[in-house]
């Protein structure tokens, strides 16, 4: 029972990230109907960069983060203008094509540059124990942010005037035209965001486990699960899509072999799809 | 001297012409209506005064400015703000957010408060649901939203796309006395509308548009009495 639940608290914890990563996938579509096959990769620049900022310059990696975030939005605002709004108002075949693009690219050039070996962070908070669980302080600490970075969030696009010029473009992009909304931009502001924050758990992921450049792929695949969870272009499903797939990886392990869990992700990832395409949550998509 | 004057303006979409070198000017403070069958080309010439839909010749001047091939933001920034046909809500953000959206120019910014005195003045309704989301209001109370989300924009010319489509008689007449209390602010008004009569009635100057052109202008009185007119629009 105590392995149950000592397993399962450890999956609700990384299923917290697992939100984060798949927050940035999520506000993207849900802004402007794209679909980054980039996410993967901006991840791996993210876990790099922690990885640099900490081993080449010392920071500390939870600052190195802050760095990532900022990184991370210049570097999305950029990829906006260069591939993704000129096929904005195209068919999602040009944009599902243009990111994937710019994934090949960072791809390229981070093997050219870091092979496809495995780096590590090596940087512990230690552990804490409460009662029979002890779970290191790096996953806490990540669990933490991931809420924090989502109530952070959640208060941009709700209180602050670029936050709801976001939500505005979502829902009527002529009409925030018309009401002198600049949407390019504000598009550009929010792909910035989504990917900063997938560079951003990127980044926390390095703070936990080993990493490689093609290490975003199993975690772009896991957004697009909780995506779907927690459905298209609702941040705070992918919280909850999120600790539901932590929750089956803390489960599953203790009653069948560690590799069935992909098998039951991508078995609830069709189910939905089948059963309920607009999410378990619902939304407006 | 006109704030709003557009000449030979020709627009379409693709293949198809549409405006066939439209003329109109609109004086300030002053209503001006534009009427026409459906089909006409009253939307398209709305789409393309705001720059949704490229003119393909023909100027806009705005203001005593060029403004053909501004975008549509940057127009709405200047002050030339479009009531879209069909309200064009932000469905999932709240009435007050809606309002908020609207003033987004410069302008409208420094103005909110008086803004959301007078929009509270003309729809005491909104007030009451302001927390609400707009795309669970009646169809009604959504046009009222659009028209005082365009007035929260501080406009120099506001242009209504069919003020009163689609809503129920008393809601249109609600409507209309709202419209005529904005006018007494001295607010420049360009008014699309199907109810010819209601536009006639309100407006001072008035356009006849048929098969992308102008057919006919004059002061609204003049018009309503034009027997072409009562026949093809007034039903008399």
């Amino acid at each position: 029972m105590d392995t149950l639940a000592a397993s399962l608290l450890d999956g609700l914890l990384i299923g917290l990230l697992y939100g984060v990563a798949a927050m940035g996938l999520t506000l993207i579509f849900g802004v402007m109907d794209v679909i980054n096959l980039a996410h993967g990769a901006i991840m791996a620049l993210g876990m790099f960069g922690v990885y640099l900022l900490f081993s080449e310059m010392g920071m500390n990696p939870y600052v190195a983060l802050i760095a990532v975030l900022i990184l991370g939005l210049l570097f999305g605002v950029i990829m906006y203008f260069v591939a993704v709004d000129r096929v904005i108002d195209e068919s999602p075949l040009a944009s599902l094509l243009s990111t994937f693009s710019v994934n090949m690219i960072i791809i390229g050039i981070g093997t050219a540059i870091w092979t496809t070996s495995t780096y590590n962070v090596e940087y512990s908070l230690g552990t804490v124990e409460t009662g029979p669980f002890t779970v290191t302080g790096a996953r806490l600490m990540a669990a933490f942010l991931a809420v924090v970075i989502t109530a952070l969030l959640y208060l941009f696009l709700n209180k602050t005037r670029p936050g709801k010029y976001i939500r505005a473009v979502s829902d009527n992009r002529g009409a925030a035209d018309l009401m002198g909304i600049p949407s390019h931009r504000i598009l550009a502001l929010a792909f910035g965001i989504g990917t900063a924050i997938a560079a951003v758990a990127g980044g926390m992921i390095a703070t936990i486990f080993p990493i490689t450049i093609l290490g975003g792929s199993t975690y772009e695949l896991k957004s697009f699960v909780i995506v779907v969870l927690g459905g298209l272009g609702n941040p705070l499903g992918a919280l909850i899509g999120g600790l539901i797939l932590g929750a089956i990886e803390g489960i599953v392990p203790v009653f069948m072999k560690t590799t069935w869990v992909p098998v039951i992700e991508f078995g609830l990832f069709v189910g939905i799809l089948l059963f309920r395409p607009t999410g378990l949550m619902g939304t407006k998509k | 001297m006109s704030i709003l004057e557009i000449r030979g303006l020709e627009a379409g979409y693709a293949d198809l012409q549409i405006l066939w070198g439209v003329d109109l000017e609109v004086a300030p403070g002053t209503l001006t209506a534009l009427v026409g069958a459906n089909g006409a080309g009253k939307t398209t010439l709305m789409r393309a005064v705001t720059g949704q839909i490229k003119a393909r010749s023909g100027t806009v001047t705005f203001d005593g400015d060029d403004v053909t091939g501004l975008a549509p933001h940057v127009k709405a920034e200047r002050g030339l703000v479009m009531v879209p046909e069909g309200r064009h809500l932000f469905p999932t953000m709240s009435v007050l957010e809606n309002l908020e959206m609207g003033a987004t120019p410069k302008r409208a910014r420094d103005d909110i408060e008086k803004n959301f005195d007078l929009v509270y003045e003309l729809f005491p309704r909104l007030k009451d649901r302001l927390s609400q989301k707009a795309g669970t209001m009646s169809g009604g109370e959504q046009q009222m939203l659009a028209v005082a989300r365009g007035i929260m924009s501080s406009p120099k010319v506001l242009m209504i796309d069919e003020l009163s489509l689609g809503l129920a008689p008393m809601l249109v007449i609600d409507i209309f006395r709202a419209l005529e209390k904005l006018l007494t602010t001295g607010i420049t008004v360009l008014l699309v509308e199907q109810n010819v009569r209601l536009a006639l009635g309100v407006s001072s100057y008035a356009y006849v548009m048929s098969e992308g052109k102008v057919e006919m202008n004059g002061p609204s009185s003049e018009i309503a009495e034009d027997e072409g007119v009562r026949e093809a629009y007034l039903g008399i």
